[in-house]
């Protein structure tokens, strides 16, 4: 510790710039990784603190997946000898306009305060002592009172909803003290009765839920057992908070994301550090060397450098860990927007919920991510021989038998990489063992090859500018340790973008592809402009009351449901399927085309969405089973086709099998056809100025769906243009750190240069093109090892992550793009070190040893 | 007697009037206090003193290497004081040539692209850049050496380097701090008579700083400083 004070803190101070450079290169990785987790973990918790609250003294919940349940249910769980209090509930977002989405929460009013408190601080005395007068009026409304303070709204006042009969004013009869259920939903939650609410949401004589106390006495399992035992494998009974678990299977791609990026980021961090010490020893060789020759063990200067790291390390996570909350308040209003948009889940974020395990692992990932970089430079460091420690080069340049052991060893990686794709390596532990190696491989080699393309460079630096280009190549020569951990940081960080863009436009290309097979109807209609939204349903004879329009020449019925599929909620998508597969052209993975949607149609089995069959495993000929109100079915896979309509997967049924065993026959959206000739945009008015006034409905010409699966598909990339982002930024704290690095270390022959007839704008561009040619060969390597990255992300995205198959189509628009990119930031980031080489002062420059 | 100033002034290279230096740490320090000085053409000074007494700050100054605080530093007739940094630079470039006591070569150049270097910076053609090289190597009896790198010559090899690009466009004016200073004496003597004998031959005007009292027994004249002042002016 007295060493770290004594030697150390000297250097630091003398070497703040850098020192920032190195702390960034951590805190950057812990940013990522703590930053993105707890944006989750917040969304997470927003949603389970709704949960939570909502479900009151609720011990047990029934539900049927999304679908709800007939009203007689609710009699036979009332009527079992375990059960004391049920009560029904629906429970939806919807719409209050300029207020924004408000929680619904419909309930019995007469049953329901046995479990929820509701306590009022204003409102109708009759209401509040009678529910019966607040049943009797079917306008009633109870809000929170944040809410209710936010808009302005006074017992009496009146609020606009969107119903399935068009906008309705609701009258606020009762407002609630905030804490407990009024909190939920960030405060935005109304209260109406339940029978209201069937009839504004479209529900028909239905239920989302029950919620339920058992007897006292009764084990809370034991009632469990009973209630599901009374009403089949078709209902599931649970906890209130398993509700939470069910979002974390839906937000468990991100979580993914966050830990793979999180680790990448701190891996090129890794390299910043790296070479930070490296240079650190260089340059403090005779310091070590004094120390050695004064009685320091090698242990005690190994331990000095491992200290310094630690301290950096900790230093950087802690900025990590603050700026990584920061982004998380940020993103997790982002996040939540896409949950609710892509999902249909109803969550509103509050505080940032910060895990502390967590963030203690960032810290650790931090501290032993610094430690481990340092590692190497520490080694040497010990080994420095007192008598030789004037002699600096010497530790900058590799050994040959140290090349050699690194050809040696990427030979070794780069085997493990191709045994493991000749294995069929392309999911699974071999994708990943097969990605590592490939990685390490690319890092080992990459000294060889920046030595390999300098020289290559050098000739061509030079016929541009030749005294600046042959002094920017050769300084990059003379450091190889240097120059090698800046461009594999650089390349690494390029690869990613590579990677990421690879999959971003074979995403866009597929689903381009898909929109043309299956959304081809001339106009969508749907209850929101959300199509994601279930809240709201239709009924049938809506469906016939289009399809009777003069214009019109096919309708089919579409009704969306979230199920659970092995305990993963998955989309089940009940269709008229003989009539779709007339009309669309999905491309098949596995099964027969012609086939797949006959049989289905005659109810003989289910058409998967590739993203689920990857995903859960599943091939053709399969039996799934999925939970239904009838109990479980029990339905073989007829055929596997390209399908994005949904992340978690969709499970394609025909509508006459969803209403044989829901019993639900309500619609979510109307893919409508029309005549041969029919303006889509005359169709879409004709048809709002009929239903409009009478319905809520939103009709979606097929353009408009079309961008908003783009916009949809924008957003979840927007995440992924993020971690370009961050990419990018590494990319240039690596070049700012190398050249601020190499500024130092050459401030003499940069003042020999000035000092012989060098003018600043020589100096200058020496240091700009040293930046050109760390940016020039880094992007060559990037480029060429994020081709061989893509294909494992391709691996990673379609076996692990999502489950989409896609075609391996190298970004070469995006690589084209990224080469004057990276050149103007490896430019811009040589701005501040080459102005740094000219102003430094000459006569110093020109003594300084 | 109007005239002799002017005729002595049109052989003047080096003219220093009241020049001061102070540097400003957690103490002023007066590196040179009130200094003037003036050197003829042709002439080959050593500058002399104990350490600290300015003779390097001195150099340095002259050299346009830094700026003296107070004063007026006058080069074959132009002025050093207010000029911008570049114009420092083409001063240098055009009329000095610098001898370092660690000689101050790149490691990654081998000595040719060492000497050619400050032509390179004025952008001369490459033809004229090899003439010019080859030349000067010879005059510093390193032609067998063209291709190798510092780290392979010996000290007064590479302070022979140091020279031949010191002399590329052969300034005239020629500054050396200790050139000997970091060689052992046969090979410093050597150094020196290669200097003394380019004075003769090319008629420049040559600095040298030094310790060593056998390099200022062979100057024309001898300047010694002593806490930043002149003590003695004395010429052979």
């Amino acid at each position: 510790m007295t060493l770290l004070k004594l030697l150390t803190w000297p250097y630091v101070r003398k070497h703040l710039l850098r020192t920032w450079l190195t702390v960034a290169g951590i805190a950057l990785g812990v940013v990522v990784f703590a930053g993105m987790h707890t944006a989750n973990d917040t969304v997470l918790y927003g949603f389970q603190k709704t949960v939570d609250r909502i479900a009151g003294k609720a011990q047990l919940e029934v539900s049927s997946g999304e679908t709800g349940f007939p009203e007689e249910v609710l009699e036979k769980v009332q009527a079992l000898a375990e059960v004391d209090v049920a009560v029904p509930v629906i429970e939806a977002t919807v719409s209050a306009g300029r207020q924004g989405n408000l929680l619904l929460l419909a309930v019995d009013m007469t049953g329901d305060r046995s479990l929820r408190e509701y306590d009022f601080e204003e409102g109708e005395e009759a209401v509040l002592e009678d529910p019966l007068v607040f049943l009797a009026q079917p306008d009633s409304l109870i809000v929170t009172r944040d809410f209710a303070a936010r808009n302005n709204l006074a017992a009496g006042g009146k609020l606009a909803l969107d119903t399935m009969e068009g906008r309705r004013h609701f009258t606020v009869r009762g407002i609630m003290k905030p804490g407990g259920l009024a909190s939920a939903f960030g405060g935005s939650l109304a209260v109406m009765d339940i029978y209201a609410a069937q009839k504004v949401l479209g529900r028909g004589r239905r239920f989302d839920r029950i919620d339920l106390t058992v007897k006292p006495g009764v084990p809370v399992d034991q009632g469990r057992a009973a209630i599901q035992k009374a009403l089949g494998s078709g209902y599931q009974v649970e906890r209130p908070a398993s509700r939470g678990k069910q979002f974390e299977s839906i937000a468990r791609i991100f979580a993914i994301g966050a830990t793979l990026n999180g680790m990448f980021a701190l891996l090129i961090g890794l390299f910043i550090i790296y070479n930070t010490f490296s240079v650190a020893v260089a340059q403090r060789r005779s310091e070590i060397g004094v120390l050695r020759a004064l009685g320091a063990t090698q242990g005690q200067i190994r331990r000095l450098f491992l200290l310094e790291s630690a301290v950096l390390g900790l230093a950087g996570s802690g900025l990590g860990i603050l700026l990584g909350l920061l982004m998380a308040r940020a993103m997790a209003g982002y996040l939540s927007d896409y949950f609710g948009e892509v999902y249909g889940i109803a969550q509103r974020t509050e505080a940032v919920a910060a895990d502390p395990a967590l963030l203690a692992f960032s810290v650790l990932a931090g501290v032993l991510a610094s430690m481990l970089a340092a590692w190497i430079p520490a080694r040497q460091a010990a080994q420095v021989d007192p008598v030789r420690a004037l002699h600096k080069s010497a530790h900058e340049t590799f050994s040959s038998r140290e090349s050699r052991m690194r050809l040696a060893w990427a030979a070794i990686f780069l085997a493990v990489a191709l045994a493991m794709v000749a294995a069929g390596g392309h999911t699974g532990l071999r994708l990943y063992v097969g990605y590592l190696s490939v990685v390490i491989a690319a890092v080992l080699l990459t000294p060889a090859m920046v030595r390999a393309l300098i020289r290559v460079l050098r000739s061509v630096l030079q016929a541009i500018l030749p005294v600046e280009g042959a002094l920017a190549a050769d300084s990059l020569l003379q450091s190889p340790r240097r120059t090698s951990a800046t461009v594999a940081a650089v390349m690494l960080s390029l690869s990613l973008v590579v990677g990421l863009g690879g999959i971003s436009a074979a995403s866009y290309d597929s689903i381009f592809e898909w929109m043309s097979n299956v959304l081809n109807p001339d106009l969508f209609v749907g209850t929101s402009e959300q199509i994601a939204e279930r809240s709201y349903r239709f009924p049938p004879a809506l469906g016939e009351t289009i399809r009777q329009m003069d214009f019109v020449d096919q309708v089919q019925m579409v009704r969306t449901v979230r199920v659970l599929y092995r305990q993963t909620p998955v989309m089940l998508v009940a269709t008229d399927l003989k009539s779709l597969s007339e009309r669309v052209r999905p491309k098949v993975v596995a099964g027969d085309a012609r086939t797949m949607f006959v049989e289905a149609a005659q109810g003989k089995g289910v058409v998967l969405a590739d993203n689920l069959a990857l995903m859960q495993r599943l091939k053709l000929g399969d039996v799934i089973e999925i939970p239904s109100p009838g109990g479980v079915l029990r339905l073989a896979v007829l055929g596997i086709t390209i399908d994005y309509s949904d992340q978690a997967g969709a499970v394609l049924m025909d509508r006459s099998l969803f209403l044989r065993n829901w019993n639900d026959d309500s619609v979510n959206l109307f893919r409508v056809y029309l005549k041969r000739g029919v303006k889509p945009e005359e169709a879409r008015q004709r048809i709002l100025e009929r239903l409009g006034p009478h319905s809520r409905l939103f009709v979606m010409t097929n353009q408009e769906l079309r961008k908003y699966v783009m916009k949809v598909t924008d957003q979840w990339f927007g995440l992924t243009y993020l971690q370009i982002f961050v990419a990018v930024l590494i990319a240039i704290l690596g070049i700012v750190n190398s050249l601020t690095v190499s500024i130092t270390d050459r401030r003499r022959e940069l003042g020999v240069l000035r000092a012989v007839g060098g003018l600043r704008r020589q100096v200058r561009q020496a240091v700009w093109m040293e930046a050109a040619g760390i940016g020039a060969v880094s992007i060559v390597l990037g480029l060429a090892l994020g081709a061989v990255v893509l294909y494992y992300y391709l691996g990673v995205v379609g076996g692990d992550l999502v489950g989409i198959r896609l075609e391996y189509r190298y970004p070469a628009g995006m690589a084209l793009l990224l080469v004057p990119t990276m050149l103007l930031v490896a430019l811009i980031a040589a701005l501040g070190p080459a102005e740094a080489a000219v102003r430094a002062s000459l006569v110093e420059a020109l003594e300084y040893e | 007697m109007e005239v002799e100033p002017l005729l002595s002034l049109a052989g003047v290279m080096i003219q220093l009037q009241q020049v001061s230096k102070v540097f400003d740490g957690k103490r002023q320090v007066t590196a040179l206090d009130h200094v003037s000085l003036s050197v003829s053409k042709g002439e080959m000074v050593a500058i002399t003193g104990p350490s600290g007494s300015g003779k390097s700050t001195l150099l340095n100054l002259i050299g346009g290497l830094d700026k003296p605080t107070s004063g007026e530093i006058l080069l074959d007739g132009e002025s050093l004081s207010q000029v911008s940094d570049d114009e420092l630079t083409r001063v240098r470039r055009d009329k000095i040539g610098f001898i370092f006591q660690f000689f101050n070569l790149l490691p990654a150049l081998t000595c040719l692209e060492n000497v050619v270097l400050p032509l390179h910076l004025r952008g001369w053609p490459r033809k004229k850049i090899d003439e010019r090289a080859r030349e000067l190597l010879e005059l510093v009896e390193l032609s067998h050496r063209l291709d190798h790198l510092p780290e392979e010559l010996s000290g007064g090899e590479r302070q022979r380097v140091a020279i031949a690009r010191a002399l590329s466009i052969y300034p005239p004016v020629l500054l050396a701090d200790e050139p000997t200073g970091n060689l052992d004496s046969q090979t410093g003597a050597e150094i020196l008579k290669l200097i003394q004998r380019l004075n003769e031959r090319l008629n420049s005007t040559v600095l040298v700083v030094t310790h060593d009292m056998g390099v200022s027994g062979t100057c024309t004249r001898t300047i010694r400083l002593r806490d930043g002042r002149i003590v003695e002016d004395a010429r052979r």
